[in-house]
């Protein structure tokens, strides 16, 4: 049953089945994220709604009831502004002056299921329930993943309001836009005046 | 002066202190000393909790009324759903709200609907 989808699934089908026997998957939802193209943070945030199982009636602070949470396509998160280069993960090793860092670039490459798995961690409450909530959170860089013989539903993320731009940032914008039009046309100019002149070459 | 001893009256007044404590764990249990120190600290965590019970389970039924009405459409939330409750002058209480939420939800999503109205 699970080796049909397990097979299509080239990764670390352990790590991705680890400690699935732990977990009363009895009445759970496995509820299906695509992170393509979303928002880190705002992705974040939902995720660990519905891990909390913070958007069932029978919500109790005491028990972990959330649905099984199946993240994919985690290479594709996107940040906005200069977070790419510029959000840095640091980590002390409790050496004097180890204080290491590594920035959301190298960190994608490395390992890009750790930055939304960070994500969530840090959002959730900071009790005893953090690790068995842990442990429903399935990331997967692409979009393969072996659980395809449980019953999926996909998660629908809610429509945003996304700000509008500021007027400087949008005239910049404008500004942007212009001058790669401009280039373009340039391009365009030059390949033509060169084939005038080829085609004058000829003709000469 | 004849000597006059205690007799049974300390051992009378611990054996109703240490029946109170007959389900702590450890020493809370056997201990006399400790055994008073201990109804204490139960009989003063009781009073503040009974207060405090009031106020989490307020929490409790907020938390549940918002999961059920953010599930029901688009930007609705807890906070909506009061106002329009208070605007339109309806009476029900989060507790009931909360119940009606558990047991029968498609009714509070026809209540939230009629007060938008």
């Amino acid at each position: 049953m699970a080796s049909q989808a397990a097979a299509a699934f080239n990764g670390n089908m352990k790590k991705a089945l680890a400690g699935l026997r732990r977990i009363n998957l009895e009445g759970l939802r496995w509820r299906v994220f695509d992170a393509k193209g979303q928002v880190l943070g705002r992705l974040a945030s939902q995720i660990s709604t519905v891990i909390q199982g913070k958007d069932k009636p029978t919500y109790a602070p005491y028990r972990d009831d959330g649905d099984m949470c199946i993240v994919l396509n985690a290479k594709d998160v996107c940040v906005t502004g200069r977070k790419m280069t510029d959000k840095f993960y640091r980590w002390h090793t409790r050496y004097v002056g180890h204080l290491k860092e590594r920035s959301l670039k190298d960190q994608m490459a490395k390992d890009p299921t750790e930055v939304i798995r960070k994500a969530v961690l840090r959002m959730l409450p900071r009790n005893k329930l953090r690790d068995d909530r842990d442990r429903k959170l399935r990331i997967f860089a692409g979009s393969e993943h072996p659980f395809g013989d449980w019953p999926l539903e996909p998660y629908v993320i809610p429509p945003r309001t996304i700000r509008e731009m500021r007027p400087r940032a949008r005239r910049a914008l404008i500004r942007a836009q212009k001058k790669a039009e401009q280039q373009l046309q340039g391009a365009i100019d030059m390949r033509k005046g060169r084939k005038k002149e080829a085609e004058a070459e000829v003709t000469e | 002066m004849t000597r006059i001893r205690r007799g049974y009256i300390a051992r009378r007044r611990r054996t109703k202190i240490r029946l109170f404590a007959s389900s702590f764990r450890g020493a809370h249990s056997r201990l006399t000393r400790t055994i008073i120190q201990q109804k204490i600290r139960a009989l003063v965590s009781a009073h503040r909790d009974r207060d405090r019970q009031k106020r989490n389970f307020r929490r409790l039924w907020v938390t549940r009324i918002n999961a059920v009405i953010r599930e029901s459409m688009v930007s609705y939330s807890y906070s909506r759903l009061i106002n329009n409750l208070y605007k339109r002058q309806l009476l029900l209480n989060r507790k009931i709200l909360a119940q009606i939420a558990i047991l029968n939800r498609n009714c509070l999503y026809m209540i939230s609907n009629d007060i938008l109205k």
